[in-house]
């Protein structure tokens, strides 16, 4: 299923339509019906009370899971038609978690191929791509380091890093700065603010705290698993971008 | 970086359990490959033994297990040379007894002609072949001889009659290192056997088609009939497919094979347990890779991977420690009679192959259960 892919506002990159999730056969309602539409090059944030289902629906928006009923619209295509999800995930997205999820024993530009291997690169330019968005996140020095040798800050830069080895359409993130302090979250924010003004980036980011509100350009309000704000759609700071 | 280097990276991470899954597997290598290179050996030694001898064909009594002590009427014989192609028939008569004061329990005794083409696969360490004017003298193999301690002009005691030591020989067949001959006659009449032989052995003339030959010959003493029109229930094996079917040589490889098959499935539940508490101490792990776009064919594959390398090293570990061992025993007197001294190229093949397959096998369930992970479980396992 196709639809039109773009409206007064923009170019639409993700809508949801009905969006449902119940666990434990319906014993849990983490999100019901949430109708959401995300634009290309927007920074999105989500925010809620925990529990509230930030994390259920960043999970269904990056086809890691499935609704229960209900559907999600990338680029104007249904995730639930679409054939070969992982190949849609290596392509398009890109994760970002809280505990930032690096491989233990691979060095940090090691790290960053891991999402590359599902891609047709040679080996040369992989490593190569890894050294470009290394010194991208500002941690070329740290080539050759284990994560356990990366202060929190660094190791979350690293796995920025790693999200963006595809060339992802949006990069996804589940409280990117819920592990870092203040000083070392804002570096963080400061590298999205850089992705999304410079390459363009799309951002969807959950987060608690104000400091990411105060730079994306529209929150998204979630409470009991429903959409309370859609926030508003500025298209004066897109233009900015 | 390589996939590869993951892989390694991965199995790095336990070294310890690591190490000691392969040498697991080490462990059911080295017995699969020392066994199945020792019932090689006997095979081979046999084979040899009949090969060196020029010898295409032999005939034993149809349908007897025990086909080295069966028995066929020495008259025969003048029947089988008279059939087209055939060059000579060698008779031999085998029983077995105890060596006099030996500690020994039936001792592989040889009835053979005089001047006959057995002898050709003996090489005489001391002494020398038995003459027709001989009277109660007897040939040892060498470990035999080594055993009982005796050296030419010694006497053995063979069946409350003393024999005499004449010569002291090695086979190409490990099996006769530990025989006595004796000339047939004697053994016929020791045994209460008169005209008895356990085996004809047959040279067919050399030819241009001589497998075509052998084969006619074959066909033509298994229709071997009676007076009456009865068969004679001869069978006739090439060589080789008669050393194979002894019942010697096929205990030997069943017992391989059963050793083997059984250490197998302990290498392989090593590898599969590994495996498995390495996919579910890694479960959160492979919820990112899954997250981060990886399909499941690869983290199948990454598993896969990693369980073949546990098997395959522990395979070369194994061969390694085979060949050592074999080395050792084959060295040692009383198993050095039998053993062959290195693994063959066959077998080291057979058992590389074997450690795939186990890779294979142990990784699968492990592999697929990693697969089969749902990114949002695996995520907030912990
Ligand atoms: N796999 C699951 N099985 C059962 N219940 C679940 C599961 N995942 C989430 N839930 C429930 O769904 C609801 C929403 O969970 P979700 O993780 O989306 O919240 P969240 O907003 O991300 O919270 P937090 O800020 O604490 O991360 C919660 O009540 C949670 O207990
Ligand atoms: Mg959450």
């Amino acid at each position: 299923m196709t639809e039109t892919t773009s409206n007064e506002n923009g170019e639409i990159l993700i809508r949801t339509c009905g969006l449902c999730k119940t666990y434990r056969d319906g014993a849990v309602t983490a999100l019901s019906d949430v109708n959401l539409t995300i634009y290309r090059g927007e920074y999105v944030a989500i925010m809620g009370r925990s529990g509230s289902g930030k994390s259920t629906l960043l999970n269904l928006l990056g086809a890691l899971d499935q609704p229960t009923s209900g559907e999600v619209f990338f680029e104007g295509q249904s995730l639930s038609r679409m054939p070969d999800l992982d190949r849609f995930r290596a392509e398009k997205l890109g994760f970002v978690f809280q505990s930032f999820h690096l491989l233990p024993t691979l060095t940090a530009l090691e790290n960053v191929q891991i999402p590359m291997f599902e891609s047709r690169l040679p080996r040369a330019r992989r490593v190569a791509k890894a050294r470009e968005l290394l010194a991208a996140v500002g941690m070329s020095e740290r080539e050759t380091h284990l994560p356990s040798r990366l202060s929190v800050g660094e190791r979350q830069r690293v796995a920025i890093a790693r999200a963006l080895a595809n060339d992802p359409v949006v990069l996804l993130a589940d409280e990117p700065t819920g592990n870092l302090d203040s000083r070392t979250g804002s570096a963080v924010l400061d590298l999205f603010d850089r992705l999304h003004r410079e390459r363009g980036m799309t951002l969807v980011v959950i987060t608690h705290g104000q400091d990411v509100a105060e730079r994306a350009q529209r929150i998204i309000r979630i409470k009991d698993g429903r959409l309370v704000d859609a926030g508003v759609y500025d298209s004066q700071v897109l233009q900015k971008s | 970086m390589r996939f590869s280097t993951l892989i390694w990276h991965n199995l790095l991470r336990r070294r310890l359990r690591s190490a000691l899954t392969s040498v697991g597997v080490g462990v059911a290598i080295m017995a699969v490959a020392a066994l199945l290179a020792i019932s090689r050996g006997f095979e081979e030694s046999m084979a040899g033994a009949y090969e060196s001898r020029g010898i295409d064909l032999v005939v034993v009594r149809a349908g007897v297990a025990e086909r080295l002590t069966s028995s066929l009427d020495q008259r025969l014989a003048d029947r089988l040379r008279k059939l087209p192609f055939v060059e000579d028939v060698v008779l031999e008569l085998r029983d077995q007894a105890s060596l006099g004061d030996s500690a020994l329990v039936g001792t592989p005794l040889l009835g053979w002609e005089v001047n006959s083409q057995l002898y050709e696969s003996l090489t005489f360490t001391s002494g020398r072949p038995l003459k027709k004017s001989d009277r109660h003298a007897v040939l040892l193999g060498e470990a035999l001889a080594e055993r009982l301690g005796k050296q030419v002009g010694d006497t053995v005691e063979l069946l409350l009659q003393e024999f005499r030591v004449v010569g002291i020989f090695t086979s190409r067949n490990r099996f006769e290192n530990l025989t006595a001959v004796v000339q047939l006659q004697e053994l016929q009449e020791l045994m209460d056997r008169p005209g008895q032989v356990t085996s004809f052995q047959l040279k067919v003339r050399d030819s241009a088609h001589k497998s075509l030959d052998v084969e006619a010959v074959r066909a033509a003493i298994e229709s071997l009939t009676d007076r009456q029109g009865r068969k004679l229930g001869l069978l006739a094996q090439p060589t080789r497919r008669f050393v194979t079917s002894t019942l010697q040589i096929r205990i030997a490889h069943a017992m391989a094979w059963v050793t083997s098959a059984i250490a197998l499935v302990i290498g392989a539940i090593g590898i599969l347990n590994t495996m498995i508490m390495s996919v579910l101490e890694r479960t959160r792990e492979i919820g990112v890779l899954r997250a981060i776009g990886w399909r499941k064919s690869r983290v199948v594959r990454m598993i896969l991977s990693e369980s073949l390398a546990l098997s395959v090293a522990g395979a070369v570990v194994g061969v390694v420690s085979a060949a050592t061992l074999v080395k050792v025993l084959s060295s040692t007197h009383r198993a050095g009679a039998f053993l062959t001294q290195e693994i063959p190229a066959a077998v080291v093949g057979r058992a590389m192959l074997m450690s795939i397959v186990l890779g294979l096998v142990g990784g699968l369930y492990p592999a697929l259960r990693a697969a089969a992970l749902r990114p949002t479980e695996a995520l907030r396992h912990d």
